[in-house]
Parts: structure tokens; C-alpha cells; sequence
């Protein structure tokens, strides 16, 4: 499958037109990882974001104390997007996420360029930043249900 | 473009995180779910939220498959 076909079946670029697909395909970079490999660490900053496209990753929060073991929140496989608060907050990254299976394929989008797409399209900023609201609130109904 | 459903699974009393997966295949009561290397069966499904265009969003629970 192309990454233009892999795209339209993420949610974060549902109700973009092709030509909108192909300006987000275009400064895509498709990164292999393997069972255990860190994609991103709680507390470093980060200026990427990234879609799964093929296998599952895990989510882990740690404590207050560094001496606390990580534990697993969720895992997230194919089409959910990892590291998006970095392009809501510019803030540290939340949480540490590690590849689960092998391969794990994922897309990393460079947080500048996204900005930079959305200075030059505003339909499609808004569009993305709509879904990414979408997104967040869908993942925290999954937590609600996942604490009852 | 076909259908989407973006499922979030989790799992009660397990030590298992849950997760949210993408699927073209609606799932239904029933389905054995295979989430890394552990296989589950849906024993109740919900709409999560209403769906937009392609995308459904579903809630499932599950319980391990017994080995």
C-alpha cells in the first residue's frame, strides 16, 4: 500500500484532499523499530511526531520517583499517532513509548514542518489540530474506561 | 474510502495496559483479538463516540482466550 493510502486511514488526516495527503506524505520519514527500541523518553524534549503504521507500541508512564518502574498505560497499533502533545504544548515528552513488535513501523513527522503546513494551509491545520482533539478525547475515554 | 473502526479494547482484572488499534473490519461479540503476542475474545462492544464520515469509534471489552 502507498503512504497516501496509509494516511487516509488515519484519523489525524481524515477530511484532507489528496493534494493535502500528498503535501503530508512529502515530509514523512518512515523509521523501523524493534521489540524494546525506545521512540520516545518521559521528560526529553521532542520535536517529532509520529504515526504507526505497521505492529503495536506500548505506553509507559513512570513516577515521581526514579527509582519507580515504568508501568504500561496502553499499547497502540496501526494508525494512532505518538508524541502529538510535543505539536499541542512544545512541552517534554509525557511518556515513554518502546516498540512491541517486530518490525514496528512508524512515520515521524518533524513538528517544524507540520507548523510550516499549516502557516501555508489553513484548511488543513485546522483539519489536522480538529482531529488531534478527536484524538485526545477518544484516548482519554479509553482511559476512563480502562480505570473503572 | 471503506470504513474505519478505531477500537479502544481493555481488558478488566488483567495485567494487560488495553489498547487502541485501528481496524477495516467491524468487529463484533465474539472475535478473538490477538494484541501482541496474547489472544482475547469481545465480550461487549459500545460505540465509543458518534462516528465522523469513515471513522467509527467502538469501545470493546475483552477476556483472555483460555490456553
Amino acid at each position: 500500500m502507498d503512504l497516501i493510502s496509509q494516511l487516509s486511514k488515519v484519523e489525524l488526516f481524515d477530511g484532507l484532499t489528496e493534494d493535502e495527503l500528498s503535501q503530508v506524505a512529502s515530509i514523512c520519514r518512515e523509521r523501523v523499530f524493534h521489540p524494546g527500541e525506545v521512540i520516545t523518553q518521559q521528560g526529553e524534549s521532542g520535536d517529532e511526531l509520529f504515526v504507526v503504521t505497521e505492529g503495536l507500541v506500548e505506553v509507559l508512564l513512570g513516577g515521581p520517583q526514579a527509582e519507580r518502574k515504568p508501568r504500561a498505560v496502553v499499547n497502540l497499533g496501526q494508525g494512532q499517532i505518538i508524541g502529538e502533545m510535543a505539536l499541542v504544548d512544545h512541552g517534554p515528552r509525557s511518556a515513554t513509548v518502546r516498540a512491541l513488535t517486530d518490525p514496528t513501523l512508524v512515520q515521524a513527522v518533524s513538528i517544524e514542518d507540520f507548523e510550516g503546513l499549516f502557516e501555508d494551509n489553513h484548511h488543513l491545520g485546522f483539519i489536522i489540530m480538529r482531529n488531534m482533539a478527536s484524538d485526545l478525547s477518544f484516548k482519554l475515554r479509553h482511559q476512563h474506561l480502562a480505570g473503572r | 474510502m471503506a470504513a474505519i473502526y478505531k477500537v479502544s479494547y481493555v481488558i478488566p482484572g488483567e495485567d494487560h495496559p488495553g489498547a487502541i488499534v485501528n481496524t477495516e473490519e467491524k468487529p463484533t461479540v465474539g472475535d478473538q483479538i490477538q494484541l501482541g503476542d496474547r489472544q482475547f475474545v469481545i465480550v461487549e462492544l459500545i460505540d465509543l463516540m458518534p462516528a465522523r464520515g469513515e471513522f467509527h469509534f467502538l469501545h470493546a471489552t475483552l477476556k483472555p482466550v483460555p490456553t
